[in-house]
């Protein structure tokens, strides 16, 4: 043995029409957490379901699991060899209970008359369960478990499997800041029991935290292998990107006209209170706070479909009444939801379909039927002008990386021509460079005498395209900070703390 | 095991309490152990396709050729019984042979649905037209009555224990032997969890289409024995009996608290369904209600039950998302 515990080498993986993985390699060592990084559409997931055995990677690739040359067909055949993999998603069965789940896989090339033992399949998770530490009922269904225990669901199951490795996808994507403490706790208890993790994650800071080393992807070909010490955030992202981008405060001062949207004293029991305030042609307003601090619901009753709530609403100084997102539409409104998967886009469809979607009655021709050829003009047009890559409007949104699906989801609200653009966590789960382009395109559009909202939890973003920011907390107004005196800090301190922030609230601040 | 499918249970179990002791005043005769047996033995056969249906709901397909298959296996066994020896290895031949029909067609449903991926409406709808067709191109839509049957099986018809049919008996193998399948097997391990997550599934490494094509092939090996026992219930064989019995199939294992969409389900609730559809159909007719009402009433319990079910799973959905926010 070499001291690898994993080693795949010459790993390519050829889609019809794209080159995912060229000439990969990974390098695992015994009791490492191993960041793997790269941008969306680097390669990391086609790596891991390859080396999951969910997908056959081209000829000609090598692995080595132990020292020994290993072949991975089927999923089986990892989980057999002692390789989990924890998805960004889970793969739990939400009708099953607690023990079937950490159990669930361990038989599947058995006969399938094998006799289930109930007994031995509780014992095996409770056993599991405590090695984590964790108190969990076994007969529990996990439906009616919080995200950060279903995560440790899954990592139950990972040692029940007796797993060597441990491939854990985006694992805080969904966890708050205690519940990341806790996680990074039980990373670290693996490591010491010499099991490897790999770690895939967007957010530098945290694999700075938990890794070892980390291997860099670009464009689906093999960047680097690099100690922790050897990196720093700005050198990790160059590698990552091949390009110098970090996005910094915004400093350039678009002229505002007259003003958009008042909003006045908007209430609605149990979501949010008391909201007021304005919104200017050529402005981007940024609304942050924690999650749950009432943001989401706030946009979504000026878009009117979080109804009914009291206060009122002005447009260019006229009283409206909002009554559903046609409604809004209508009156210049457009609002970009926070889950492009679910609420944004039709995934299967194309992005001509996507994007002209919410027009397709302006699209009509005389026998009111739906023109095709305005229809690809109108996606082409927003395919151009938004960058969308590849600029193919035929693909299915799905297929695109998620940067360039929320480049079609802005596409698809921009084509209703609002005045007042609401974007509610415009960068969720998107790479470093494409952030950037997203930010600058909102810039662009308040340029041109857009009114902009930015809904985010994400502080630099915040301070990278906002003129003004307002904090929420608890559904309330907590402060508001022109970009000048704006720093994460202050934000900080007025989203845990409130407009009273004299240590009135005992809270605990996340790191 | 699970609180919500207990619950569910109980709350149909009540149902089936209520209606019972409604129907107890309404009628003298209703509470008489005759009666309670004849309501099982009339939808023994119903329960039997239910039991099937159970697996392929649980799993998120369906199958609207429960009904069809059936007829089939019960024409085909009537055509071939009036060539059988007078000798009980008919029996057994018949047992060999109707269920082996069943798996025959219900495993080209579920190839179907696995391996060419056509959606199981689509598939079964189909499936459910061809052999409807073929059943009346045989027979000329006429029946096939017990007199050209060998007595063998008639006194088979007729057996009893302690006064419960043969029927009966069945009915109950059926659900003890599916129950024992879904819940100490592996296959039936299976089954319930690709109805709760079929990526998941996918990724654990169960074989999604092998259990698709289990599941259909099941149905079918349960329709075939279901034709045994219709043609023993019925002592005849009716090329048109059995039309529309699929949605009271579908009916009875939705009312039994299964999840339509997958993931949910078990065989106790789908007895229980079958029994609160048995019930109602024989309250209504001690209250000389005229037959029709009986579909109308019937189709009014499954949206209630269905939407009742529907509501509280969404209020539950609801708080589980409002627990995250807040933390």
């Amino acid at each position: 043995m070499n001291g690898y515990l994993l080693q795949m080498t010459n790993v390519s993986k050829t889609f019809p029409g794209v080159k995912a993985l060229d000439d990969v390699k990974l390098e695992i060592r015994k009791g490492e957490v191993h960041a793997l990084i790269g941008e969306n559409g680097a390669g990391k997931s086609t790596l891991i379901k390859i080396l999951a055995g969910i997908y056959k990677p081209d000829p000609g690739a090598k692995f080595s699991f132990e020292g020994k040359e290993a072949e991975i067909q089927k999923p089986i055949d990892a989980t057999l060899k002692g390789i989990s993999i924890i998805y960004q998603d889970l793969s739990l069965f939400p009708n099953l209970s607690v023990a079937e789940n950490i159990y669930i896989g361990r038989d599947s090339n058995k006969k399938p008359w094998k006799k289930v033992s109930w007994a031995a399949m509780e014992e095996k998770a409770k056993k599991a369960l405590k090695e984590l530490g964790v108190e969990i009922d076994v007969h529990t269904p996990v439906e009616k478990l919080s995200i950060a225990q279903q995560q440790l669901i899954e990592i139950a199951r990972a040692l029940a499997f007796d797993s060597k490795l441990i491939v854990m996808d985006e694992p805080t994507s969904s966890l708050s800041a205690g519940e990341v403490e806790k996680l990074y706790k039980v990373i670290n208890d693996l490591k010491n029991r010499g099991i490897s993790i790999i770690f895939v994650s967007h957010k530098l800071k945290e694999l700075f935290t938990v890794s070892d080393r980390f291997t860099i992807l670009r464009d689906g070909k093999y960047v680097g292998t690099y100690d922790t010490e050897e990196l720093s955030e700005d050198k990790l992202i160059q590698l990552m990107v091949g390009r110098q981008v970090l996005y910094e405060k915004n400093k350039e001062k678009i002229k505002t006209g007259k003003t958009l949207l008042e909003v006045k004293g908007l209430s609605k029991e149990g979501n949010f209170k008391d909201i007021s305030f304005e919104l200017k042609e050529g402005e981007v307003l940024g609304i942050t706070g924690l999650v749950g601090s009432g943001r989401t619901e706030l946009a979504q009753a000026i878009f009117g479909v979080n109804r009914p709530y009291d206060g009122e609403l002005k447009i260019n100084g006229e009283t409206v009444v909002i009554k559903s997102s046609e409604d809004a539409v209508k009156k210049g409104v457009a609002y970009v939801p926070e889950s492009r998967k679910t609420q944004g886009l039709v995934l299967r469809q194309s992005i001509i379909n996507n994007i002209s979607l919410p027009v397709l009655k302006q699209l009509r021709n005389k026998f009111k039927l739906v023109d095709r050829k305005k229809e690809v003009q109108l996606a082409k047009h927003y395919v151009e002008t938004l960058d969308v890559r590849p600029a193919l409007p035929e693909r299915a949104a799905g297929d695109l990386s998620g940067g360039n699906q929320q480049k079609v989801v802005i596409g698809k609200w921009l084509s209703t021509k609002p005045k007042i653009l609401i974007i509610d966590e415009p960068t969720n789960g998107i790479d470093i460079g494409a952030k950037s382009e997203i930010h600058k395109l909102m810039r662009k559009l308040a340029s041109e005498g857009m009114g902009i909202i930015v809904i985010s939890s994400e502080l630099p973003e915040v301070l990278a395209v906002s003129d003004r920011i307002l904090i929420m907390r608890h559904g309330r107004i907590a402060g508001e900070i022109g970009i000048g005196e704006a720093t994460q800090e202050n934000i900080m301190n007025y989203a845990l703390l409130g407009p009273k922030a004299e240590g009135l609230y005992q809270e605990e601040a996340p790191a | 095991m699970n609180s919500i499918l207990k619950s569910k249970e109980i709350s149909i179990a009540m149902i089936v309490a209520l209606l019972s002791i409604l129907l107890t005043f309404l009628s003298p005769v209703f509470l008489t152990a005759d009666n309670l047996l004849d309501v099982i033995k009339g939808n023994a056969v119903l329960g039997i396709l239910a039991i099937g249906m159970t697996m392929v709901i649980i799993t998120g397909g369906i199958d609207v050729s429960v009904a069809a298959v059936t007829s089939a296996v019960c024409v085909i066994l009537g055509k071939i019984m009036v060539a059988m020896p007078d000798s009980p290895i008919s029996i057994v031949l018949l047992f060999l042979i109707g269920p082996l029909l069943g798996i025959a067609l219900g495993a080209i449903n579920g190839v179907l649905v696995a391996k060419i991926q056509i959606p199981a409406i689509v598939v079964t709808l189909g499936m459910m037209s061809i052999i409807n067709g073929l059943v009346l191109y045989i027979t000329n839509g006429q029946y096939l009555n017990s007199s050209s049957f060998p007595s063998v099986f008639l006194k088979f018809s007729s057996f009893e224990v302690f006064g419960v049919s043969i029927v009966i008996l069945m009915f109950i193998a059926v659900a003890l032997f599916t129950w024992y399948l879904l819940k100490y097997t592996l296959i039936g391990r299976e089954v319930m969890a690709i109805g709760g997550n079929k990526d998941s599934a996918v990724r654990v490494g169960i074989n999604f289409d092998k259990v698709q094509i289990f599941v259909f092939s099941y149905m079918g090996f349960l329709a075939g024995i279901a034709a045994i026992a219709q043609t023993a219930y019925t002592k005849a064989v009716d090329p048109n009996g059995m039309l529309g019995l699929e949605l009271m199939v579908i009916a009875a294992v939705v009312l039994g608290g299964a999840n339509i969409m997958g993931g949910r389900g078990t065989i106790m609730g789908t007895i229980l369904g079958v029994l609160l559809l048995g019930i109602v159909q024989n309250g209504l007719i001690l209250a000389r209600i005229d037959t029709f009402w009986q579909k109308v009433f019937t189709g009014i319990i499954i949206l209630l039950a269905v939407s009742y079910d529907h509501i509280q799973y969404k209020r539950s959905q609801e708080k589980l998302s409002k627990i995250e926010v807040e933390a």
